[in-house]
Parts: structure tokens; C-alpha cells; sequence
């Protein structure tokens, strides 16, 4: 009996991520390319890099195996970890606390269909990132869940969780730009060449 | 109107479908063995089973439960004695024994998951519920106790 | 029904009636000097007027008369019962007494008293009971008591083996007369007491079954919630219940005043048919309170006012010994320094709750009450209804810890039955459990010392905070009662010139106590500055307390806290704190370790307890109460503190009351003192000690000392 949860657990995991991968386009949408101009794509991945490093988004993608949370970024209050699949650990699971909507008021906990870290295989760290080691890292297929730059645009652009930053719920702070100014300069920077900063950028 | 399995009965509930699943088992269904703590899913009293996860009742809308499976405590064993509950009376886990509804249902869930939890695991499974007593101590020997219990074959 | 045949002895009282139950407890008469043994047969049937009822089917029935919030109660007063009676704990029921100071003494749940206050009369009763029982069988089997003995709930005649049940003795037994001497056993020949036995609670606290103030259900019972103002004092200015009264399930909605010491607060209570209902009509309210005249104070403005006290006024003097004015002036060698403890919220698991059925001529209220008696006192005063038609039920307790030994909330139940007609349950919300009150008081000291050739020559200890007894506002110009609790009393026969003084500070803030009261923020201390001495005189902090804790009980307790903690064998990369505190006839040492681990943090890595309190029930549940003590007061020196922003809470449920959690505790290991001294206290004394000891182990490790609390452990 036991075995046979455990097994249905597995199934239920890669289950997860076989979802969140499908609610992006299969095929997305072609986006036009520019000339290559590395000044003015690292200019926009500097404006992408603010919003990644917001709290809003930032606290999901942490350093280490803990959520964070608050402006100052401190980890999650019941110590929540990772687990396997991003989505938190036995009685500790995301979903737990987190709806698939914000639950109203403050200090009550924020909510989404996909609630939840990257997976333990794909960690996404954005904490302690320079602004290089993370575009090198949203970049490279091995690290971004195996997406193309267009598929990366989108996820940057259309996905609902990352969505959810700019509707954070009672009393969050919101991410220093709007999402379609944070979508057109994920656009920019790629469509200019995706060049990542140098490795004194800050 | 929603209905809600809880412990193996069928419940029809006709109200708002905001409420919390905590306040239709207290005060609609009558199960008074799962807590209210704090109303925002901080102190893990409420905890029931949700389709077998540990989710926190008192966010928890009945929207979210309609035409789904929940175990309260009172549904945990028949006759007190899922190997939790054993080492919870061997071990002499409660105090005041409010939080410990909760604790059991997060426990359940870490045990069934991991038939030989770490301390470490225990951490992490076990720090959404505060017991304001500190049987801390006492609920991660319980635990351990279960484990072995349930290795030695003691019935689920 | 009883009699009021007198007995030879005077302060028995007898039944004469033959019935079907025996029934025993002692009678409290308001006046008496003394409380008076009552035994009395019942026809109509138990009406928890004694704390012990045999029927004559056997069934022994046994009241708790002090509440039960966790601290064991409901086992250990059986234990001690069933011990002396003879009966076996499993073949009994345990119910808890209703309020009734007449048949059951104080009732109130606090001072670490149930045990220590109760049990020499309750081993008297049982005793008195067993002694009655083997009288009726040796009458019937005429043959000498003395020849008779009694065991699990029988009578037996040594020499035949014949064997007779309680329940066939009970109409016998109702009919004699109390004996007056009853022989008490020996402590060797206890079987039930002093051993760890499981409590008889347990098993309902795993199943769901145990039934807490707010699962009470009454027929036709609604729900309320009330918006009450967020200032003591606080008056209404307006309110509109159009929304409110639109939620479905609201019926009512109207203002509500409670009493809170001697002053009350308003409320607007709305009243609906279930929990939600009410919490949502209540959010739908808009108020507009008048909070002009009020303290708007904020936190940082009260420990610097308690400063300013400590350091230009001598204080109201509590005790004072030889002249520690006269060393600390002339004195090279001394110390001058300030602690402060925080306001603190009690924040029980189960918050408030109260449910009430007003009914014109009489009253009846159910719920997580420790102090019943004071409830049925106080609600027959307020409402005009002599006590005996106020009847106080006692549910379990979800965690007390002071915050329900009080008035408030059982009033304002009763105010909004009344109101409404109908039976009512009042449901607190845990912000309004932690924004409202009352709290802890933050207590600040300054301690002053001085030594001679390595010798504590001068102590003098100054405190500043608010007093709880100022409230009732009798005792203005007196110095606080406790400003010397928790401190060990040794010290003053080897401490030549001590004084210990009290600087009044007013503040309408709402305080009182909180567990272990006083020597929860004394001990810090006082304890504290021992350990500040030691360092001064270069000395072992444990050696340094074995010189001067002269007294034989002392001296065993540090023996046995060095040698169960390696205190002698630390290693370089830890460190090791000391702690030994008194209150409520207990003292508690505990020895604290910490180290500094690889990921730059420091960690607890155990705690030592031995406690001595006297003679003692249940070595298991004393045992979980030290770990319990250790854990709140772990929450108390390092994760949560109470603030005021403008004379208002800043805090407002546990994100932002941070709660100690599995992950944050350390292992506790706790000893007991084997002897027979007289029964102390033990759900508050294992408290006090933990934060000076947690904080000298710091020092100790990182030679930084702490003394402002509560501190970042790790920032450390």
C-alpha cells in the first residue's frame, strides 16, 4: 500500500512539471530580431535584472533550499523547504497554505494554480546572482528547463506565475516596473542579441 | 451547494463557498477535534487532510474541497490507534493538547511519505505547527517511536 | 443531600441518611480557619459536590477541581485520590468540578498551586474514605478492621480472603462517621504516586475527543465576534452596521462594554449563526473610536522612562540588610549595570472563548476558565445573582498561562447572553488575543554590586515597571510584593548588606501575570548579575553560587546540575551558562550549552534542569513541564516581544509574533531532587532560570553579555 503512494507521488510530480511546461505555447510566437547591439542589450537585461531581483521574484528563487520572504528577504517563517519538485516538502507542501488565489488581508498567504520553487533539477537561483551569472544562466538551456530564447520571452512575458508578482496580494510591494515595460525590455534584450553584462556589472 | 467527503461521510453544505473548510467541520459538519489557532495558516492546528496533503483548513475555502476527500482527526484511525496515536500516549506528547490535532495530521503525512524519517525530516514537516506548551521534544521521540512501530509492522 | 450533624471534632460533617453513594470532600466555609471534611450519601444523584463519589455499583467517580490547560491536573489530582482510596486509576472517571470556593477552596489555577496547595488534604480524604469503606466490611464480616485491608477498588479480610467491592460497602460506609486520625502511607509505599504514569487525558488529546472551551456546543447557541477598541479605556464615538447586517447568518449587531480590571472597554459585538458569519460581519463594521485622552505611548519611551527611575529615585524600599549604600561608595571594585525584559503576550493555542446562557434568575457559562470560583464571584456580583445560581463549567484548557485566570472575557459573554436572550459563544480572534492584552509588563533593573578580596560585599537591585496590583489600586506607596521572587532566600545568610527596592512606574497599559510571573523577569536578572559577579571575582560561575547558596538543599541541587551537565569537563569551542532561580516553594538550576556551528551561527545545544520541588505526583508530567518552561521561555528571551506604536500593539498574530518551532528547540533534559519536603510548584518555576543561563553560556562562548531581552540568537 505504502509503495503504491509513493509510486503514485512520483507520477504525480513528473505529472506536475509536464503541466507547467504545456501552459506555454508549444510553438511561441516568433518575435522580430534587431540588429545585434550589445550596449542596448545589456541596457534592458539591467531593467530585467531589477525586476528579477525584487523581492516579488526574487523570494522564490532562492540561494539556498528555503523560501524567502517580506522586502527584507528573510526565509520563509516554518523554515518550508524545496523538496523534489518545488513545491515544498510532506506536510509542508505549498499548496498547504497557498491557494490557488492570494487569500485576503495581510500577512495572509499569497496563492497561484502553480504555487511553488523551481524544481531540486533546476534550481533557477536568482539570491547572490550577478547580473552576468544570471543572464549566462537564463540563457543556457541546461539551467532554464530547456527553453529557447522565444520560449523564454514567453515564460518571462505570459506566464501566470510570474504574473503574480504584479499582483502580489494585500500589502507586497510590487516589482520597480509594470509587466508589459519588464516583457518589452525581456523582448529588447534578446531581439538586440541577449548579450550578457560584463562581469563588473552590478 | 458543495459537498465534501469528510471521513469517509458525505456532506452537503449550503452556504457561502468563502467559508473555510475549518469553520464547516466545526460549526456545520461538528467535528470539533480540528483547531482553530490564528486564521492564517501560521500555526498548523487546523490541519486536516485534503485528497491525503496536509493543507491548513482554516485558508482553506470549501470551494477548494468540493467533491473532495477529507480526513479530520477524528477520522485518523478508528480506535485511536494509527501508530501515531500509540506513540503520541506512550510518549505522553500532550499538554494543554490543543495544537496536538495538528500536529498528528502533519505527522501522518511526513510518515507516510518517509517510513524512516531524520530529524532533519521531522524539522521540516513539523515546523508549520507551534505548540505553545513545547512538546517539541516529546512529538519528534513520538515520531521516531511511530517509525519504528510502523517498520515493525503495526497495522496502518 | 447533607446533613449538618457536627461531629465530635467540629469541622467534620456527617450524613446521617442511608443512600446510594458515598460521597467525601471537604466543606470551605467562608469563614472558617480551617476547611471541614464533609461525607455525604446522595440520592439525586452526583452534583459534583465532593471530590470523590463511589456508587454502589462500584463506579468511583473523582473531581478535578483546578483546571486542566496542560499542566496536568486531571492526572495528577486523580493519582494522588486513587492512591490513599485504593482504587486503580483505570476503573475511574475524572470530571472537573464547577466553580464552588465553598466545597472545593480556591480553585484558581495559578501560583503553581494546584499540587501544593491541595494535596495534604487530598491524601487526607482519601485516606478517610478507604479507612470508612474497610469499617463497613469488617462490621459486616464482624471482625476487627485492623485484620481488613483495601486494594484496587476492594475490601479485603487477610486471614479468609473474603473480598468485598466498594460499591457494596458504600450504603454502609455513608452511615459512620468519619474517623479523626487517618494514617497516612509512608512515601516508600506509594504505588501510584511518584510514578510515571501515563495522564488519563491523553488519549481524548489524540483522537479528537477532549473537549476544549471552544468546541462546546449548547442548544441554540449563536456565534459572536466583537470589534472592540484597541485602547484599555477606549470609548465608542460611532459605529454603522449596514454591511455587517447584510452578511447572511448575522442577526444582530450592538455595542458591548467589558469590564478589565477596574475599568472597562467597548466593543460592537455582532452576533450571527456561526463562526464565519460573525468574523465576517464583524470586518464589515466601520467604527470610529475616540481615542483622545489616551497614553500614546511608544515602547522605546517606556524602557528609557524606566532608565531615567532606575537611575535618580531610591524607590519605595522592599528588604534591606547591612548597608550596601555605604560599601558600593566606598568600594574600588564594583559593578553598575541595567537589564531590561519585554512586554510579553501569553498567546495560548486556543485563544479566548467564552460560551453563556444568561436566564433571568439564573446564570451558566462554560469555557477555558482558570479561575472558576473567581468567575462565578464575579458574575454573580456584576449581574446581581447570588453565586449559587452562577454556574461556572470548566472545559479543557487550550494553554492558560495566566491570560485566563481572569475576568474579562466571561463577562462580556454574559453582558451579550443577556442582550440577546439566548445561549452565546464569544470567540476571540488571535489578533485580538495578541493586540489586546493584558501582557506582561517590560520590567527594567539596575544592579549594583561590590567585592572584597573576592567576596560579594554589596548587592543592591532596583526594578521599574508596572505592578499588577495597581490596578485595584490598593497598594499605591508599598513596594511591589515580588520584587524579591525568584531570587534564592540563601543569599541573605551569606550577603552581609543587600537591598532590593521598588521604583513605581505608572502606565495604563494593560499588565499582569504571565507564567511564573515576577521571577520570569527577576530571575533574569538577579541571576544574570550573580553571574556578572563571578566573572568580576574571576570565579566558576557554579562554585561561586555553591559559596554563597549555603542552605543543604541548595548545595545537593548544584551537585547534582554539575554533575549531570560535564559543567567541569567543557570543551574549548563551547560554552556553558548557569541559572538557579526559586518561586512558588520550587528552585530550578539549569545549565545551558551552546557552540558556534559551521554555518557562523550559535546553537543551544542542551539544557540541563534539576528541580527540587519537594514532594511530588508525577515525576513524568513534572518532567514535560520544565521542557515546556524552557520552550516559552526560549520564545520570551529570544524570538517575540510585545511593542507599543502610538499606544497601540504593533503586533498582531504569529507572523509577526514569532513562535519558538520544532526546528528552533533544544533538547531538554531535566532531573528531579528525591525528598519529602513539603509540595512545591511546578508548571511556572522551570521558567525563569533558562534566559540568564541561555545568556551566560553566551558570554561564556563569545565573552558578550546580554542584557536587554529579547536578543537575536542569531545575530550572536
Amino acid at each position: 500500500m505504502r509503495k503504491l503512494i509513493v509510486i503514485t507521488g512520483i507520477l504525480f510530480i513528473g505529472g506536475l512539471i509536464t503541466v507547467a511546461f504545456r501552459t506555454e505555447p508549444a510553438k511561441p510566437a516568433s518575435y522580430p530580431i534587431l540588429a545585434k547591439d550589445s550596449i542596448g542589450s545589456v541596457k534592458a537585461f539591467m531593467s530585467v535584472y531589477k525586476v528579477l531581483m525584487s523581492s516579488r521574484c526574487m523570494n522564490c528563487h532562492p540561494a539556498g533550499e528555503s523560501p524567502l520572504q517580506g522586502d527584507d528577504n528573510h526565509i520563509h517563517t516554518m523554515n518550508v523547504k524545496r523538496g523534489v519538485d518545488g513545491k515544498g516538502l510532506y506536510a509542508a507542501r505549498c499548496s498547504n497554505c497557498h491557494q490557488a488565489e492570494n487569500t485576503t488581508g495581510l500577512h495572509m498567504p499569497p496563492g497561484n494554480p502553480k504555487w511553488g520553487l523551481p524544481p531540486s533539477n533546476m534550481r533557477m537561483v536568482f539570491q547572490g546572482r550577478t547580473p552576468r551569472q544570471l543572464a549566462l544562466q537564463l540563457l543556457d538551456p541546461k539551467q532554464n528547463g530547456g527553453r529557447t530564447k522565444a520560449q523564454l520571452i514567453d515564460h518571462m512575458a505570459k506566464d501566470d506565475l510570474v504574473g503574480w508578482a504584479w499582483h502580489p496580494g494585500d500589502g507586497r510591494t510590487l516589482p520597480p516596473m509594470s509587466r508589459p515595460a519588464f516583457a518589452a525590455q525581456v523582448r529588447l534584450w534578446i531581439a538586440k542579441g541577449a548579450f550578457a553584462p560584463s562581469a563588473k556589472a552590478k | 451547494m458543495i459537498t465534501i467527503t469528510v471521513n469517509g461521510q458525505r456532506h452537503d453544505i449550503n452556504g457561502d463557498p468563502n467559508m473555510p473548510l475549518l469553520w464547516a467541520i466545526r460549526d456545520i459538519i461538528g467535528l470539533t477535534g480540528t483547531k482553530y489557532g490564528c486564521g492564517a495558516a501560521q500555526c498548523g492546528a487546523c490541519t486536516v487532510h485534503l485528497n491525503g496533503e496536509a493543507v491548513r483548513s482554516c485558508i482553506t475555502k470549501i470551494s477548494r474541497a468540493d467533491g473532495q476527500h477529507v480526513v479530520t482527526i477524528e477520522g485518523l484511525s478508528a480506535n485511536n490507534d494509527h501508530p501515531l496515536q500509540q506513540a503520541w500516549n506512550e510518549v505522553n506528547v500532550p499538554q494543554c493538547g490543543y495544537c496536538q490535532s495538528g500536529q498528528l495530521m502533519s505527522a501522518a503525512v511526513l510518515l507516510r511519505e518517509n517510513p524512516n524519517p531524520t530529524d532533519q525530516d521531522i524539522d521540516d514537516a513539523m515546523s508549520g505547527n507551534i505548540c505553545r506548551c513545547g512538546t517539541y521534544q516529546r512529538i519528534r521521540a513520538a515520531i521516531h517511536k511511530a517509525a519504528d512501530m510502523q517498520r515493525e509492522g503495526a497495522k496502518i | 443531600m447533607e446533613t449538618n450533624a457536627i461531629s465530635r471534632r467540629n469541622f467534620l460533617r456527617v450524613s446521617g441518611l442511608a443512600g446510594t453513594a458515598l460521597c467525601l470532600g471537604f466543606y470551605f466555609p467562608a469563614n472558617a480557619q480551617k476547611e471541614q471534611l464533609i461525607s455525604t450519601t446522595d440520592q439525586a444523584g452526583f452534583d459534583f459536590n465532593a471530590w470523590m463519589r463511589i456508587d454502589t455499583d462500584g463506579k468511583v467517580t473523582l473531581t478535578d477541581h483546578r483546571a486542566e490547560m496542560g499542566q496536568g491536573s486531571f492526572q495528577s489530582v486523580p493519582q494522588i485520590i486513587a492512591e490513599e482510596l485504593e482504587v486503580d486509576l483505570k476503573d475511574i472517571t475524572v470530571v472537573f468540578a464547577q466553580g464552588n470556593p465553598t466545597k472545593f477552596g480556591s480553585q484558581i489555577t495559578g501560583g503553581s498551586s494546584t499540587i501544593r496547595g491541595s494535596y495534604k488534604n487530598l491524601l487526607k480524604l482519601s485516606a478517610t474514605a478507604r479507612e470508612m469503606l474497610i469499617t463497613a466490611a469488617a462490621n459486616q464480616w464482624n471482625v476487627p478492621a485492623g485484620e481488613c485491608y483495601a486494594e484496587s477498588g476492594h475490601v479485603i479480610h487477610k486471614s479468609s480472603g473474603k473480598k468485598l467491592n466498594y460499591g457494596d460497602l458504600v450504603s454502609a460506609a455513608s452511615k459512620l462517621s468519619p474517623p479523626t486520625e487517618v494514617k497516612l502511607k509512608e512515601t516508600s509505599q506509594y504505588k501510584l504516586i511518584r510514578k510515571p504514569l501515563q495522564r488519563l487525558d491523553t488519549p481524548m488529546k489524540t483522537n479528537g475527543e477532549a473537549i476544549f472551551g471552544l468546541d462546546k456546543k449548547v442548544p441554540g447557541m449563536l456565534y459572536a465576534a466583537v470589534e472592540r477598541n484597541p485602547r484599555l479605556r477606549g470609548k465608542l464615538k460611532s459605529f454603522d452596521d449596514t454591511a455587517a447586517l447584510k452578511v447572511p447568518g448575522v442577526k444582530k449587531v450592538f455595542k458591548v462594554q467589558m469590564f478589565v480590571f477596574n475599568t472597562t472597554r467597548d466593543g460592537i459585538v455582532v452576533v450571527a449563526d456561526s463562526t464565519w458569519a460573525a468574523m465576517q460581519g464583524r470586518k464589515a463594521l466601520r467604527v470610529e473610536w475616540d481615542d483622545s485622552g489616551f497614553e500614546h505611548v511608544n515602547t522605546g519611551e517606556i524602557f528609557k522612562a524606566h532608565e531615567q527611575l532606575l537611575k535618580h529615585e531610591e524607590g519605595l524600599s522592599f528588604k534591606k540588610q547591612g548597608d550596601p549604600d555605604g560599601i558600593l561608595t566606598k568600594s574600588a571594585k564594583k559593578i553598575d549595570v541595567i537589564y531590561q525584559t519585554p512586554y510579553q503576550a501569553h498567546t495560548a493555542m486556543e485563544p479566548l472563548n467564552c460560551v453563556a446562557h444568561y436566564q433571568k434568575d439564573k446564570i451558566e457559562v462554560w469555557g477555558p476558565i482558570q479561575a472558576p470560583d473567581w468567575v462565578q464571584g464575579d458574575i454573580s456580583d456584576k449581574f446581581k445573582i447570588p453565586k449559587e445560581n452562577v454556574i461556572v463549567n470548566m472545559t479543557f484548557l487550550g494553554g492558560g498561562f495566566g491570560r485566563k485566570a481572569f475576568l474579562d472575557y466571561t463577562h462580556e459573554a454574559v453582558a451579550i447572553s443577556r442582550e440577546i436572550g439566548g445561549p452565546v459563544q464569544v470567540v476571540w480572534t488571535r489578533e485580538d488575543d495578541v493586540k489586546q492584552g493584558p501582557y506582561r509588563a517590560g520590567i527594567s533593573y539596575r544592579g549594583q554590586g561590590a567585592l572584597d578580596n573576592g567576596e560579594i560585599s554589596a548587592l543592591k537591585f532596583k526594578m521599574a515597571g508596572q505592578n499588577i496590583d495597581h490596578w485595584s489600586n490598593t497598594k499605591r506607596g508599598k513596594a511591589n510584593d515580588s520584587t524579591t521572587e525568584g531570587f534564592l532566600k540563601p543569599y541573605f545568610d551569606s550577603v552581609k548588606n543587600i537591598s532590593f527596592a521598588d521604583v513605581p512606574y505608572e502606565m495604563p497599559l494593560p499588565n499582569m501575570w504571565w507564567r511564573s510571573v515576577y521571577a520570569s523577569t527577576n530571575g533574569f536578572a538577579y541571576e544574570s548579575f550573580i553571574n556578572e559577579m563571578a566573572v568580576l571575582a574571576g570565579q566558576d560561575q557554579l562554585e561561586f553560587r555553591r559559596k554563597y547558596l549555603k542552605d543543604e538543599r541548595c548545595q545537593r541541587l548544584i551537585d547534582r546540575m554539575e554533575e549531570v551537565s560535564g559543567w567541569k569537563s567543557k570543551k574549548k569551542n563551547e560554552g556553558f551558562g548557569v541559572a538557579i532561580t526559586e518561586c512558588f516553594e520550587t528552585t530550578v538550576g539549569q545549565i545551558v550549552k551552546v557552540s558556534r556551528h559551521a554555518d557562523g551561527k550559535v546553537k543551544i545545544d542542551k539544557v540541563w534542569a534539576v528541580m527540587d520541588c519537594g514532594w511530588y505526583v508525577n515525576p513524568d508530567i513534572i518532567k514535560a513541564q520544565v521542557e515546556g518552561s524552557v520552550v516559552m521561555a526560549l520564545g520570551a528571551a529570544t524570538i517575540h516581544e510585545i511593542t507599543f506604536k502610538n499606544g497601540l500593539v504593533e503586533q498582531s498574530n504569529f507572523y509577526d509574533y514569532l513562535m519558538p518551532r520544532m526546528s528552533d528547540v533544544p533538547d531538554v533534559e531535566v532531573h528531579i531532587m528525591e525528598n519529602t519536603a513539603d509540595a512545591g510548584g511546578v508548571g511556572e518555576p522551570g521558567l525563569p532560570p533558562f534566559a540568564p543561563a541561555l545568556t551566560d553560556a553566551i558570554f561564556d562562548l563569545t565573552g558578550k553579555r546580554i542584557r536587554k531581552l529579547p536578543f537575536n540568537l542569531n545575530a550572536v
